[in-house]
């Protein structure tokens, strides 16, 4: 006979349990209390807060004080009692529809006000307890009951939603990767603030058959295809991603400045031209296009401007350019833009 | 020591008193004050804890789940908020985590008249929240009252072990007065409950048997709970059946008045009799009964549109002439001519 010590923190008395052959939630019950087991929490020092749904009857299975809060508010409950009282540990176990959807709000605020609180999410796409409608984790084209043709909307990215804001503690496993799902709830129940943990979970019976599933092992093995496994601490997860990222300060992004070097041609080394000089460099016969403008001769040989006609508009090659600038429509950096290839005899820089 | 004080500040004053140590609420004309001082407090008090909410919801929810966790826990509101509370209030009900709700009442419906004063939030204590349930909701009518029925309201939370609910309006909440509160003694019930962290209990809002097992579907466990809760809550009722009655001699004519409205026609004594019931909820039937017999006429003056006159209506089994002062209409000139109009049969 194997010792499983956890099951002190289980209301057997209350077996057998109100969920389905197959569900995932027995499996995240069952490795939640191992963990606190595993680390000494129990009814001395620990409440359970719990939403509505079928994830929301885990604290009831708990040989401990549990609080079963209305649809969505788990997340409050459980803030108020740990401020209350800091010597209790605090953990949440509900649903995706109950902390994501419902719960959204509070999801937002107790997650940026960070209490010591560990939050169990059983992830399972789909509403259960009220007969399998979508969910907000559900993921597009999913036929559920309340999306016939396929659900049209894009999941929530519960993931990115928490770890916008440092500090953060966001784990994501599942049932099926039972070594990670254990080291998550571990690492999760020791981060000080709040952290949660997004465990992807079956539901057989009134998500995985209408997609094609027989049985939830068939299910389990489609996560194991969906997802895989990244070690390490991360900032964040790619969406097919099961790990830990985690964050205790705001790493803020400093913006790299561009430094704008632009090269500083000498006066001396410009090649003198007079405006007669310039003028023969107007494009036709394969010569280059040039135009003087405050001084300076610009190569416009690469302006579509240029091209075909030798001009656009009043714009004629081999001219002094300067004063039509005044009428343009544009400003003069789009003649900077261009190659600097000389300067004008008897102009100075600048002079019109 | 006197001092000037608003019904706000002797609301929180009234809940520090009781030994309150934990505040939640949500920004809301015309009890942000409560808010602001709650705030205050906090960062001079460590042991007083505070929660500006995301929401009403979450401001109620965290208020019962703070009473289960040991803290004598209070919230403030107005109308548009306390329907957002509606959803926690039935909760704390079932699982009786005793605190204060305060709900000073604004002109609604909706968004309303946020600064203008009402008395229309009277059926939503009873019948907001989903199911059966049975609230004790009281109501005061000056500054002084204010601090005392706070204290009164919490005494009634330990003993209902329920959310007791303080009615005020947006004139009592800014309604400035000269009191002297640390001379006003009052007893003090203390924490009823064992705090959450001891125990295997199970708090749920569901159907439940004494042991904490969720049932669902026993019609017979279900009836007894609820006649227990109904059963206790009708004996806390009892031991508060808070009113003030002014007989007028030979007035053939009693008024019925509360909060505010009382305050405005409490100068017509002389002229009629005036009854103002000061525990809103339950409706206090056994007094009404014994005291309206001996008048030709009861008029029920209000603020709102005959919601406290059909309970009235209901206690004493027989029909009265209402003056309902809507939007915020608080004034005495106006209040007397339609009384002088309901009594001519010409009133509306």
């Amino acid at each position: 006979m194997m010792d499983r010590p956890y099951k002190d923190l289980l209301k057997l008395r209350r077996f057998p349990h109100t969920w389905c052959p197959g569900c995932g939630i027995g499996s995240v019950l069952k490795n939640v209390v191992m963990g606190m087991k595993e680390l000494g929490w129990d009814h001395n020092n620990t409440v359970a807060v719990s939403g509505i749904g079928c994830s929301g009857r885990m604290s009831g299975y708990m040989n401990l004080d549990a609080v079963h809060t209305p649809h969505g508010r788990a997340l409050t409950a459980a803030e108020a009692i740990k401020t209350v009282r800091p010597d209790l540990k605090v953990v949440v176990l509900s649903g995706d529809g109950d902390l994501g959807s419902i719960g959204g709000n509070h999801l937002l605020h107790t997650s940026r006000r960070n209490p010591d609180i560990t939050v169990f999410c059983n992830d399972n796409e789909i509403y259960g307890l009220t007969g399998g409608q979508a969910g907000p984790t559900t993921p597009q084209g999913t036929k559920t009951i309340t999306s016939p043709q396929g659900e049209p909307y894009l999941p929530l990215r519960l993931g990115r939603i928490l770890t916008q804001q440092a500090p953060y503690f966001y784990a994501r496993t599942t049932v099926y990767h039972l070594n990670h799902l254990r080291t998550c709830i571990r690492e999760a129940l020791l981060w000080k603030g709040f952290s949660f943990v997004d465990i992807i979970s079956d539901c057989i019976e009134l998500n995985g058959r209408r997609l094609g599933f027989r049985t939830a092992h068939e299910m389990l093995k489609w996560f194991d295809e969906r997802f895989h496994i990244v070690e390490g601490v991360r900032d964040r997860l790619q969406e097919d991603e099961l790990g830990i990222a985690k964050s205790e300060t705001e790493k803020v992004p400093t913006p790299k400045e561009e430094v704008k070097v632009k090269a500083e041609v000498l006066e001396e080394q410009l090649k003198p031209f007079t405006l007669d000089e310039l003028q023969t460099f107007d494009g036709t016969g394969g010569k280059a296009i040039y135009v003087a403008y405050k001084g300076r001769a610009y190569d416009l040989s690469q302006s579509p401007l240029f091209q075909d006609e030798k001009r656009m508009r009043c714009h004629i090659a081999g001219k002094d350019l300067t004063r039509d600038m005044d009428v343009a429509p544009h400003g003069e950096d789009l003649i900077f833009k261009f190659p600097l290839v000389g300067k004008i005899e008897g102009q100075g820089q600048g002079l019109g | 020591m006197k001092q000037l004080i608003s019904g706000n500040e002797a609301i929180f004053a009234g809940a520090l008193r009781a030994g309150a140590t934990y505040f939640a609420g949500y920004p809301i004309s015309p009890t942000s004050e409560i808010l602001q001082k709650a705030a205050a407090h906090s960062e001079k008090n460590p042991t007083f804890k505070f929660l500006q909410a995301e929401d009403e919801i979450a401001a109620a929810i965290a208020t019962i789940s703070a009473s289960l966790a040991g803290a004598k826990a209070f919230t403030g509101t107005s109308g548009p908020g306390f329907t957002l509370m509606q959803e926690a209030l039935g909760w704390g009900h079932v699982v009786e985590a005793p605190c204060v709700f305060v709900n000073s009442m604004r002109v609604g419906p909706s968004t309303g008249m946020p600064t203008q004063p009402a008395q229309s939030d009277l059926l939503q204590i009873k019948a907001g929240s989903a199911g059966d349930y049975y609230p004790i909701a009281f109501y005061p009518y000056s500054v002084e009252e204010c601090f005392r029925l706070t204290v009164t309201a919490f005494n009634a939370a330990e003993e209902s072990l329920s959310p007791v609910i303080l009615l005020a309006d947006a004139f009592l909440s800014h309604l400035y007065e000269v009191a002297d509160l640390e001379k006003i003694e009052l007893a003090t019930i203390p924490r009823s409950q064992e705090p959450l962290g001891k125990g295997q209990r199970l708090f749920t809002g569901t159907a439940h048997d004494k042991m904490g097992n969720v049932k669902t579907s026993d019609p017979v466990i279900y009836r007894e709970w609820l006649r227990e809760l109904k059963d206790r809550h009708s004996r806390v009722a009892e031991k508060y059946p808070l009113y003030e009655y002014l007989p007028c001699k030979g007035s053939p004519i009693l008024l019925i008045a509360f909060g505010m409205t009382s305050r405005i026609i409490s100068v017509l004594k002389e002229r009629f009799s005036i009854f103002r019931p000061i525990r809103i909820y339950p409706v206090l039937q056994n007094e009404l009964r014994e005291i309206t017999p001996s008048y030709q006429q009861i008029m029920v003056i209000e603020g709102s549109d005959g919601q406290y006159a059909s309970w009235v209506e209901w206690a004493i089994g027989r029909k009265v002439m209402k003056v309902s002062c809507l939007g915020g209409g608080f004034k005495l000139n106006w209040i007397r001519s339609q009384i002088e109009d309901q009594l001519k049969g010409q009133g509306r």
